[in-house]
Parts: structure tokens; C-alpha cells; sequence
């Protein structure tokens, strides 16, 4: 018996909008909510930029007090029609699974010739980590996944959980938000260190889709140490590996390196796949300490607290998050200068090219400034 | 699952359904069966007279002090070694009793290895199935067959008739009719009849007797306290019909007027 951990009273992502993200992962091309229907407005909104249809079965009062089996089932029905599904998600919500709604039951009377992946979530859980696994448990259920993939995605988690108690959003009663450091002042000081000749290091470490964005700063890094001609100065990590995750996340981690040759960007070691940012943290520890140790500065993106102090403490580190909240455990864990990117989420949906970062549109338009000055 | 029962006794509040589910599992556990006994009430008054009028700790209980539950803090082994399981309940008047079923019954299913070696599971469930949490058991699969408990009088068939009306909107099938008796004139004709128009059968016809309640008070089945008595035969011999019976059928229930008349 062990007992709760802190109580952490900052909202954080919920396991419902974890679950309709995994089903997007699982390339369902409709996932139903059953329960309210502002319920997970924002993200279901998001989602469909990914080009998957979000859709609610709108459970209002009487819904609570008596039920929504039919609506469940008619609009399944009506999203057949509508979309023609080779896949669709169910998803529960709070309202539905705290009355005991089975998703099952619907699923049957709508009686569908397309696979359906029933997801009894709610948003109760201390760990958003939990709506993913319950969304791959049923994936794999019907079969959609196969164990191996399953078991590897379920290491992922509980290392993605630990993540967050240790450094990330779950690691205090209550995190403030913050937008970290002025961005022209931390583009200034990697220009300086650049100029400098100081030896660096820009280790994206990002979650799935988020690498369109992150993976902007390693390409604005190099542009920059090019300019200044000592791009041989600057060694890229990344988690691209264009083999590992399910087929959308692979297809993401190819995008995002066609685009990085296409620019130039030369990635010395990649770190893992674009779903393994829990763990990718030890495969850049372990390369830092074997050939890196010596050099001077780090710009990490992505969850940069993921990566293991151990062997970077001593250089002068620069990261990039997307987490307001996660500001200040960045600055406890000793990072100099912590940069957010605001909005980051939204603006790699639904896209399948490196999108701009403002942290590499700054560092574009100063070096263009100083570059000009001195010539 | 072959042979193994899985069965929830439903019926009017205060019929008798707890101490015929403990009887019936003290008959069973005699006869060699392993058999497990989950009460679904908030009450958590299913088990007691298995454990010598000893009240155990609830899944809820553990759950609500945020401690991680294993299968010895919540599973005790009564007369017998009839396993006993309490779901327990908020307080009445708060939070979502339903929802602790549906929370618990997951809960217990996770991580109780033994529920798939047992004979017989029974669930003790409360009078009124007030909202969806207390059919749980049924529809997520963990019962495979229903009992209605009731007497002879008006209002425990009116709520036998309803419970029918419920289980065939479930796709539940039911196995039986037990009548307990409450010393009605032509009780075992009328509740006989009863079960046979909705579709199923009586299975059993168990007295009223003092004896029941005097063992209860002392914390006790009948099995345990009086074991030879003529009421713990008539226990003994529900308990064999139970497990050897294999007959069901979705139930159709009666219209209002069909009943009263079945009463008068
Ligand atoms: N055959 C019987 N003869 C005499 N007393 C009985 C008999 N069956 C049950 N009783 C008594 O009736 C009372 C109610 O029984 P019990 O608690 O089993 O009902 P219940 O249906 O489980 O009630 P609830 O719906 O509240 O859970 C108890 O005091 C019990 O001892
Ligand atoms: S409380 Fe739960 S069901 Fe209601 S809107 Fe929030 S997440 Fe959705
Ligand atoms: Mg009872």
C-alpha cells in the first residue's frame, strides 16, 4: 500500500483529450464523444485541422438522468452516412461513465460494418498518460494494434508519467505559468556564443507533431552558424526515427528529415522516434558523455526535462518548451534561459513541413541585423 | 466458463436477498464448491453472517483512502472459506453510489486472480436498481445469470415484475423465481403462476422462520448456526438446484392488471 502523491491543484491535460489524440494516432477518421457537448471543445476543434471529424453525441440533462444508449447509437449511424469510416473512436467522457454508460451496447444496436475502438475514459485521472493507455488497450483488442507495439507504447508511458513527476508539470502542488525568457535576448546570446566559436549543442527532443515546430530551431541555429561560418561548430540531435511509433507519428518523423536535408541540416545522432521523448533523454546522455562532453552551450527543445543533467550541468543551456508551467521546474533543474513558445500546438497540426518558430524567426532577423552591421 | 455460476439475486429492498445469497453460498461451500460472495450494497451487509457477524473493510473504503489495494485487503474468507467481498458506498445522501460499484467492480476484476478459479460468484445486489451503476456486474459481462427473489404479496411482485421489465431491456436472461416466504395465504400458487407467465420457473419456495433472523443476530448463516434445521435443507437443496440448473429465458414482464389479480 503506498499512499497518493501531492495534490496538484494547477489544471493539466486531460486522459479524455489524451484518449481523442491516440485515436488520431491510430488513424480513426471519426471519434465520437459521448457525454456533454462543450466537452473537450478546444481540442476536438484542433483535431479536425488533423483531418480527423470530431463529433458529440451532445448528452444534455435528460441524457444524464436517462441514458444516451440511442444517441450513441444514431449517431453512429449518422457518421457512417455522413464520413464513410474505415475507423471510428468512441470515446466517454465524465458525464457518461459516471452514470455507467457502456459504450458497448450502442456500438452493437448501431451494429456498423467499420471497426469501432470503444475508449471508457473520464477526465478523473491524475495522469493524462491513462487516456492514451486505455485507448491502445482497446486498440489492441480489436486487433488495430499487435501486442509488441502495445507493450513498447506502455514503457513509454509510465517513463512519460515519471517524466512529468520529476521535472515536468507534475512535480509541484502548483506551478505558475510563465513566458519564460525575452526571446530576442536568448537569440542575442546564441549569436554571441556562436560568434564566440563556442562549440554547441541543439538536441530536439519533441513529442510527435510539435517536431514541425522544434525542429525550426535546429534549422535557424544552423543558418545562423553558417552565416558566421562556424556550422561546424554546432552538432544536431533529434528524435526522427523514421522507423519507430505508429504509421502517423513515422510519417511525421520523415516529413520533418526530408525537410531538414532539403535545408542543409546535417542530424549527427538520432535519438530515438518521435513518440520516445520519455526515454530519448538517456540515449542524448549517454552520446553527451561519450563524444560530446567538451562542448559549451545546449539549446534543447521540445520536453528538454526529459534529458538527464548528469553530463550537460556544466554547459550553458538554452531550452525551448511549449509548457508555460514548465518554466520554473526548467530554471530549478539549472537551464540559463528558458524560452516558451506560445501557441505551439495548434500551429503543427495538420501540417507535414517545419513550420517557423518565433524563437527562429528572432535569431533569423538579429543575425540578419548584426551580420549587416559588421559588413 | 463451463460450468461456473455467476449469478445476482435481484428483488424488492428487505426480501430477503442477503441472507438467502449467504445461505446459499454457506449450502454451496459445504458441498465443495469454491464460491465467492460480492455484495453491491452500500450497506455492505452481504457478507457478515459468513464471517461471524464481523464487518470487513470496503474496496470503497481502501479506494476513498487513496491507498493501492490488493487482493488480501479487500478479499476475506468466511465460513467455510467462502470468499467475501464488500464493494461498500458513500455515505448516504453523498457522491454517486452507483459510480463506486462501477469503480469497484473494476477494481476487484483487475487484480482478484481467484474470481476465475471460483464455482460460484454471487452478487448481492440492493433492492432498487436506482441507475445504471447497480446492473454493472451484468453489463460488463461478470454475470451470467439472474435470480428474482420476492414473496407472494402485491408490492415484492410489483418490484419482481419491474426488475423483469429491466433485465430484458439488458438482454439479461433469467434463471429463476425463489420465493421467500412471508406467510401469504396461497403463496407458493401465486408466485408459481407468476413465474411461469413471465416466462421462467419457481425454483424454490423457502419458509418464513424465526430461526433465520435469530441467527443473524448472532452472526450467523443458518448453514453455520442450525445446520439441521428443516429451513437449512430447504437452503441446501436451493443451493444444489442453483448449481445444477441450466435453464433460462429473457423474462417478459406483466401488465399491472395481470398482477393484481395474480394477488387477489
Ligand atoms: N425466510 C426468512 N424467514 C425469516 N426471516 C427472514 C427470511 N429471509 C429473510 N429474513 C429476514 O428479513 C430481513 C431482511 O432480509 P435481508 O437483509 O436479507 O433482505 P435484503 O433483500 O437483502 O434487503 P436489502 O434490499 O435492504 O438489501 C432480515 O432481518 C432477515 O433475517
Ligand atoms: S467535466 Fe468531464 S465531461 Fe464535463 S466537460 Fe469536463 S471533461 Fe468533459
Ligand atoms: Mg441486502
Amino acid at each position: 500500500m503506498a499512499a497518493n502523491d501531492i495534490s496538484i491543484i494547477h489544471p493539466r491535460p486531460s486522459s479524455i483529450v489524451a484518449a481523442l489524440y491516440t485515436l488520431r494516432d491510430l488513424n480513426v477518421d471519426v471519434a465520437i464523444l459521448h457525454g456533454p457537448p462543450g466537452c473537450s471543445f478546444k481540442h476536438a476543434r484542433l483535431l479536425e485541422e488533423d483531418g480527423i471529424h470530431v463529433v458529440t453525441t451532445a448528452l444534455d440533462e435528460n441524457g444524464f438522468v436517462f441514458g444516451g444508449r440511442r444517441e450513441l447509437s444514431s449517431v453512429l449511424e449518422k457518421v457512417n452516412e455522413m464520413f464513410h469510416p474505415k475507423l471510428i473512436g468512441v470515446v466517454g467522457t465524465c458525464a457518461s461513465m459516471i452514470i455507467g454508460e457502456e459504450l458497448h451496447e450502442p456500438v452493437m444496436d448501431a451494429d456498423l460494418d467499420v471497426p469501432v475502438i470503444e475508449v471508457e475514459v473520464h477526465a478523473g485521472y491524475a495522469n493524462n498518460t491513462k487516456g492514451v493507455l486505455l485507448t491502445l488497450e482497446s486498440a489492441l483488442d480489436i486487433g488495430v494494434i499487435d501486442r509488441e507495439e502495445f507493450e513498447r507504447q506502455k514503457v513509454l508511458l509510465e517513463e512519460a508519467t515519471e517524466v512529468e513527476k520529476r521535472h515536468g508539470a507534475a512535480s509541484k502542488e502548483y506551478l505558475a505559468p510563465s513566458r519564460g525568457d525575452l526571446k530576442y535576448k536568448v537569440a542575442q546570446r546564441i549569436i554571441e556564443l556562436l560568434k564566440e566559436g563556442k562549440k554547441g549543442l541543439v538536441i530536439m527532443n519533441a513529442k510527435k507533431e510539435t517536431g514541425y515546430m522544434f525542429a525550426d530551431i535546429n534549422v535557424a541555429v544552423h543558418e545562423v552558424a553558417s552565416r558566421l561560418g562556424v556550422s561546424g561548430n554546432v552538432v544536431n540531435m533529434a528524435n526522427l526515427d523514421e522507423s519507430l511509433g505508429l504509421p502517423r507519428v513515422r510519417d511525421h518523423a520523415r516529413n520533418i528529415m526530408h525537410d531538414l536535408k532539403e535545408k542543409g541540416v546535417q542530424i549527427h545522432d538520432i535519438t530515438g522516434g518521435l513518440d520516445e521523448y520519455p526515454i530519448a533523454g538517456h540515449v542524448v546522455d549517454e552520446l553527451i558523455a561519450k563524444k560530446y562532453a567538451d562542448h559549451d552551450f545546449a539549446v534543447i527543445t521540445g520536453v528538454p526535462h526529459a534529458i538527464p543533467m548528469d553530463h550537460i550541468s556544466h554547459m550553458e543551456i538554452i531550452s525551448v518548451t511549449n509548457g508555460p508551467r514548465q518554466v520554473v521546474p526548467l530554471k530549478e533543474m539549472g537551464h540559463r534561459h528558458v524560452v516558451v513558445e506560445i501557441d505551439l500546438h495548434p500551429k503543427t497540426l495538420g501540417v507535414n513541413h517545419i513550420v517557423e518558430s518565433e524563437l527562429g524567426a528572432t535569431l533569423r532577423e538579429m543575425a540578419k541585423e548584426t551580420l549587416d552591421c559588421s559588413a | 466458463m463451463g460450468n461456473q455460476k455467476r449469478i445476482a439475486i435481484y428483488g424488492k429492498g428487505g426480501i430477503g436477498k442477503s441472507s438467502t445469497a449467504s445461505n446459499v453460498a454457506a449450502a454451496c461451500a459445504e458441498e465443495g464448491y469454491k464460491v465467492m460472495i460480492i455484495g453491491c450494497d452500500p450497506k455492505s451487509d452481504s457478507s457478515i453472517t459468513l464471517l461471524g457477524g464481523r464487518r470487513i473493510p470496503t474496496i470503497l473504503d481502501l479506494l476513498r483512502q487513496g491507498v493501492k489495494v490488493t487482493e488480501e485487503d479487500i478479499v476475506f474468507h468466511g465460513y467455510r472459506n467462502v470468499r467475501c467481498v464488500e464493494v461498500g458506498g458513500p455515505e448516504p445522501g453523498i457522491g454517486c453510489a452507483g459510480r463506486g460499484i462501477i469503480v469497484a467492480i473494476k477494481t476487484l476484476r483487475d487484480m482478484c486472480k481467484e474470481m476465475d478459479d471460483m464455482d460460484l460468484i454471487i452478487y448481492d445486489v440492493p433492492g432498487d436498481i436506482v441507475c445504471g451503476g447497480f446492473v454493472a456486474p451484468i453489463r460488463k459481462g461478470l454475470v451470467n445469470e439472474a435470480y428474482v427473489l420476492t414473496s407472494g404479496e402485491y408490492m415484492p411482485l410489483y418490484a419482481a415484475n419491474n426488475i423483469c421489465k429491466g433485465l430484458r431491456q439488458i438482454d439479461t436472461r433469467l434463471s429463476g423465481v425463489i420465493c421467500n416466504s412471508r406467510s401469504v395465504t396461497r403463496e407458493e400458487e401465486i408466485v408459481r403462476r407468476f413465474a411461469e407467465e413471465i416466462g421462467s420457473k419457481l425454483v424454490a419456495f423457502i419458509p418464513k422462520e424465526q430461526i433465520v433472523q435469530d441467527c443473524e443476530r448472532d452472526g450467523f448463516s443458518v448453514i453455520e448456526k442450525a445446520p439441521g434445521s428443516d429451513i437449512a435443507h430447504v437452503y441446501r437443496d436451493l443451493a444444489r438446484a442453483i448449481m445444477s440448473n441450466s435453464d433460462s429465458a429473457l423474462p417478459t414482464s406483466l401488465d399491472d392488471e395481470r398482477l393484481r389479480e395474480l394477488t387477489r
